[in-house]
């Protein structure tokens, strides 16, 4: 028996069976005691486990995640986070009809100071209804609850089973609304974006980033859920963590440091008068960085973070709002360049020795005739006889029409594109927009549909930035710059940092070339003179961005368009000219006149940056 | 003969598709959109697994004979390879990434052992009374058991015991040889518990070893090895730390910590109790919901089955595992080949194995070891594994004649 290779068939048969047989009896002893075992719990000791489950008192929780906050290059915290309190209703937690009738009537017998309902019958049926679908999840009675209602559900907890308070984190802007056009906001993650594959990490009652900074940068922000064990008490509220539980840490999302200067921004935001609608931007043009960029009518963030019904209202009063705060005007809004883009004319007759400082024309007497037409220089006045950098400093029309005509659009064409207009440069946060930029070409295709064929005398309104010319406020700063720098085209962006909850830097953005953006030195040099003598000579139409002991060149527009009396102003200024660290762009719409509204506010965002102790930034 | 073996079929499918039942009323309570979630996934790990049962059943039988000592030395590597490299998951180096896909090297191992095994044995006998016919064997056998026992996965490394005292026992041992082998360890286990039930044991192995004219030299080694490692393990017991001995105490009896190790086995044990003779119905129940059991859809899922449908859902699932085992069993009968009975025997006591401790552990009969239930537990390896294994096992029936 010891060994089956001496064994005859039948032998072996028979020792397997035997082992077979062994096998099975194993099996139905261990199964018996299983189920003798089952029998005990589940017959025997059946009331006492049934009382024991509905006692129990441990309840899985899970743990949002801080998300990352938002600072400004030097450190001062631009978007944090706040607790914020919902009132909330378990299913579950009603033991029976008469536990719910009491508690119901409870509810809507609570009043706030004001002595107004906090809740009606309506939200009470409609949340116990959805509740019966998702008996052990909570459902929002009251959204954000503010302090005094949370104390007052406090101090009733008791009387109130069924009824939890839960805490979330919320956005908080210390600033209110400045800046809000670059943060965005946050707002609950809606069950089609849940759907999305790319959001499968996400649950519902998550916050998701929306525009701008927020959604631009959500993968750093949002870090990771945890998870604990909780134990509660008979009315459902928490009393602790279970020990020996699986626990997971959160873990906080990255903290983003931008290449924002609260200073200036703050500078800009208090530089544009009220009521006026229109965009500032700052930015190094060396490298890209925005210091600073404001739109306006302003909008406030602090709205999405409110009470769903409050949200919807305050919703529909900015979308609706024909003065579109939604808007970030400053990448968004697309205006006619006006005569800041006489530099681009200029430097590609410049560049192309069609034209040169000595380059005479006929002298402006208030207009120049073209054909049947007569095309008017803003000064009906007239300016006399000009070379090109007094065209630049008194803003000629009639120079850049005559300039124009043996310039030829496509170069212009060419000099704009060099610089970045008539595409999207790239900017960190969304809806950035290309604007428009035709040279003949390009033109009879763009308005195809209308039509429209190019006539010689388009090429006038293009000279002096008018016509089929549209760029975004952030192109026109940019463009200015890059040429006075003459060191490139960088993208423009606000991540400077992406920091870990711990303090560590985890990138660090380098500044990126997206184009040559060059002229020769000889055309950069007599732009820059240009430039200078707007700001600095005496008849220069943006004396009023002067800033102290710093050598600013800038240049105006006044754009004309369809849609007011008043011009668009526009003001682009760089300092300091030789080696320039900062472009300021400026636009206000149906101001007036560039020199006289866009340049002051230049002008202070300038002192801001070159005198930030006199100026009333923010102290840190 | 030859034909499907309906009952088999039968009480596979069920099993399968009461699991994904129970994993979907466990689970169905997250916050996930559907193609993200336990249930979803586990159809598509049975999916996988169905399509691997399908090869296997049509590859040739005489095709494991010629693999085994490669796979053997496969999964050797590969848990070699995450004792060094692998995913830490919850504190066990259990994990293998290749290619994307995160697989239990410890699972395949368990069916390279059983090929490797059965074939030694078909080939060579064992024999108590003959130790160095235990030489290669033990050898096949210590060396995967170490690398999972130190990952560390003491119930893996357990199963791989259990196929070996199987393989032992099929391969020629008796009841009492079986007696003897294991005495050691059943020595070491009764001397911490108490000196009366030691002494008795010591005189058990003794009468028993002479009753069955068993070789002086064979007493004398298995008495001393007995005596010397309870005394051994007594001194080892009393020499330890508190905490140490408190931390082996808790995994044999989980209630003396009913916030930590015992708090899943109480809320397992409520959870089954409350679940009453035919239980609170499909998707209730306000253990699974609220999730108080952690390691509900994986674990703990026999917890599951008895809260929502009670005595008689546990009753019917018992039942169709019982099937299981005594069809699958039965193959031993249909061919004399020893290959074939010892890879049926094997696969028969994995699965008895992991049926046993699971449920014994959610009732509380049983530490909380982390072996999961065939066919009902979540989990892509698992499954896969299982898969395998009842490929194997309707190969060997369809195709026996082969060998």
């Amino acid at each position: 028996m010891l060994s089956n290779f001496q064994q005859s068939e039948e032998d072996i048969r028979q020792e397997v069976n035997l082992k077979i047989f062994v096998f099975i009896c194993v099996c139905i002893v261990t199964f018996s005691i299983l189920l003798i075992r089952l029998l005990q719990l589940q017959y025997f000791e059946y009331d006492n486990n049934l009382k024991r489950a509905e006692e129990n008192r441990i309840r899985k929780v899970n743990i949002k995640a801080n998300r990352g906050l938002i600072l400004d290059r030097n450190g001062v915290v631009l978007v944090r986070n706040r607790p914020s309190y919902q009132i909330s209703l378990m299913y579950s937690g009603f033991k029976s009809k008469e536990v719910r009738d009491s508690v119901f009537d409870r509810l809507l017998r609570i009043k706030d100071s004001s002595g107004k309902r906090l809740l009606d019958s309506t939200i009470l049926a409609f949340s116990f209804e959805r509740g019966r679908w998702q008996k052990f999840r909570f459902q929002r009675l009251i959204e954000d609850a503010a302090p005094e209602v949370v104390a007052i559900f406090e101090e009733h907890g008791e009387e109130l089973p069924g009824i939890e308070i839960l805490v979330e984190s919320r956005r908080d802007y210390p600033f209110g609304l400045h800046g809000a056009h670059i943060f965005g906001y946050t707002s609950e993650i809606s069950e089609q974006e849940l759907e999305l594959p790319e959001n499968a990490h996400y649950v519902m009652g998550d916050r998701i980033g929306k525009k701008g900074l927020e959604l631009s940068y959500e993968q750093e922000f949002r870090g990771q859920n945890g998870l604990r064990f909780v134990e509660v008490n008979a009315m459902g509220r928490e009393m602790g963590t279970v020990e020996g539980m699986p626990f997971i840490t959160p873990i906080s999302g990255n903290s983003i440091v931008t290449t924002l200067d609260w200073r200036i921004q703050k500078a800009a935001e208090n530089a544009i008068p009220e009521g006026l609608k229109g965009a500032v931007v700052a930015l190094n043009p060396q490298n890209g960085e925005i210091y600073a960029m404001v739109s306006r009518p302003p909008l406030d963030p602090n709205i999405f973070s409110l009470e769903k019904r409050e949200l919807h209202k305050a919703w529909a009063s900015v979308a609706l709002d024909t003065a579109k705060p939604l808007t970030n005007r400053a990448i968004s809004g697309l205006y006619p360049p006006a005569s800041v883009f006489k530099v681009i004319t200029a430097a590609a007759g410049l560049d192309a020795n069609v034209i040169s400082e000595y380059t005479k024309y006929k002298p402006c007497l208030g207009g120049l005739r073209f054909g049947s037409r007569y095309a008017k220089c803003w000064n009906a006045r007239g300016h006399g006889v000009l070379n090109v950098i007094g065209a630049l400093r008194e803003s000629c029309d009639v120079f850049f029409y005559q300039a124009s005509l043996d310039i030829g659009s496509k170069r212009i064409g060419d000099m704009g594109r060099r610089f970045g207009l008539g595409s999207k440069l790239g900017v960190d946060i969304p809806n950035e927009r290309s604007g428009l930029l035709i040279d003949s070409a390009s033109y009879e295709k763009w308005f195809e549909k209308k039509g429209w064929k190019w006539s010689a005398g388009e090429i006038l309104n293009i000279a002096i930035g008018q016509g089929a010319l549209l760029v975004t406020p952030l192109q026109q700063t940019v463009m200015v710059g890059t040429l006075a720098s003459g060191n490139g085209l960088y993208r423009p962006h606000f991540l400077k940092e992406v920091v870990s909850p711990e303090g560590e830097v985890i990138k660090k953005v380098e500044p990126e070339k997206i184009g040559d953006g060059k002229v020769s030195e000889h055309t950069r040099s007599i732009i820059l003179k240009g430039l200078y003598e707007v700001v600095n000579a005496p008849n220069g139409t943006g004396r009023r961005a002067i800033v102290k002991d710093i050598k600013v060149g800038g240049k105006t527009g006044s754009a004309e368009n369809p849609h007011g009396d008043k011009t668009h102003a526009w003001f682009v200024a760089v300092a300091p000219l030789d080696n320039p660290e900062i472009a300021v762009g400026v636009v206000l719409e149906n101001a007036g006149g560039g020199g006289a509204m866009a340049a002051p506010i230049a002008q202070k965002v300038l002192e801001a940056y070159f005198y930030p102790n006199n100026s009333q930034g923010v102290t840190k | 003969m030859k034909k499907i073996d309906w009952f088999f079929m039968g009480s596979l499918l069920a099993l399968i598709g009461i699991g994904i039942m129970l994993v979907y009323s466990a689970t169905n309570n997250s916050e996930l959109i559907w193609y993200h979630t336990e249930w979803f996934k586990q159809i598509i790990h049975f999916a996988a697994g169905f399509i691997i049962a399908a090869i296997i059943v049509f590859l040739p039988s005489k095709s494991w004979k010629n693999i085994a000592w490669i796979a053997y030395a496969i999964s050797i590597i590969a848990l070699f390879w995450v004792g060094s490299s692998g995913h830490i998951s919850k504190g066990a180096g259990r994990w293998l990434d290749i290619a994307g896909f995160r697989f239990q090297p410890s699972e395949f191992a368990k069916i390279a052992y059983l090929l490797v095994s059965s074939l030694w044995l078909s080939r060579n006998r064992v024999s108590l009374v003959e130790p160095r016919t235990l030489l290669i064997p033990s050898l096949l056998f210590i060396v995967p058991f170490i690398l999972v026992l130190k990952q560390p996965n003491l119930s893996t490394a357990l199963v791989f015991t259990v196929i070996t005292l199987v393989h032992f026992y099929w391969a020629g041992f008796r009841l009492v040889d079986m007696f003897l082998f294991v005495s050691p360890v059943a020595s070491v286990i009764f001397s911490t518990i108490s000196g009366l039930y030691w002494n008795l044991l010591i005189i058990c192995v003794f009468f028993v070893s002479v009753r069955f004219k068993f070789p002086l030299w064979l007493i004398i080694l298995v008495m001393t090895v007995d005596i010397g490692s309870g005394y051994v393990s007594q001194i080892a017991w009393n020499t330890m730390e508190d905490h140490q001995r408190n931390r082996i105490l808790t995994f044999v009896d989980p209630m003396r910590d009913p916030k930590g190790q015992g708090y899943q086995v109480i809320q397992s044990q409520v959870a089954i109790g409350s679940g009453g003779l035919f239980g609170k119905g499909f998707g209730e129940g306000s253990q699974t919901n609220l999730a108080f059991l952690p390691e509900e859809h994986t674990d703990f899922i026999f917890s599951v089955l008895g809260e929502q449908f009670g005595f008689a859902g546990a009753l019917v699932v018992l039942v169709l595992f019982f099937v299981l085992l005594l069809r699958g069993i039965s193959i031993c009968k249909l061919y004399s080949d020893s290959f074939i009975n010892l890879m049926v025997s094997g696969i028969c006591a994995m699965f008895f194995f992991h049926i046993i401790v699971n449920v014994a552990m959610t009732v509380g009969f049983m530490p909380v070891t982390g072996l999961p239930l065939p066919f009902l537990s979540y989990g892509g390896s698992f499954v896969l594994t299982c898969m395998i294994l009842v490929g194997l096992l309707i190969n060997l029936r369809l195709k026996g004649k082969d060998i």
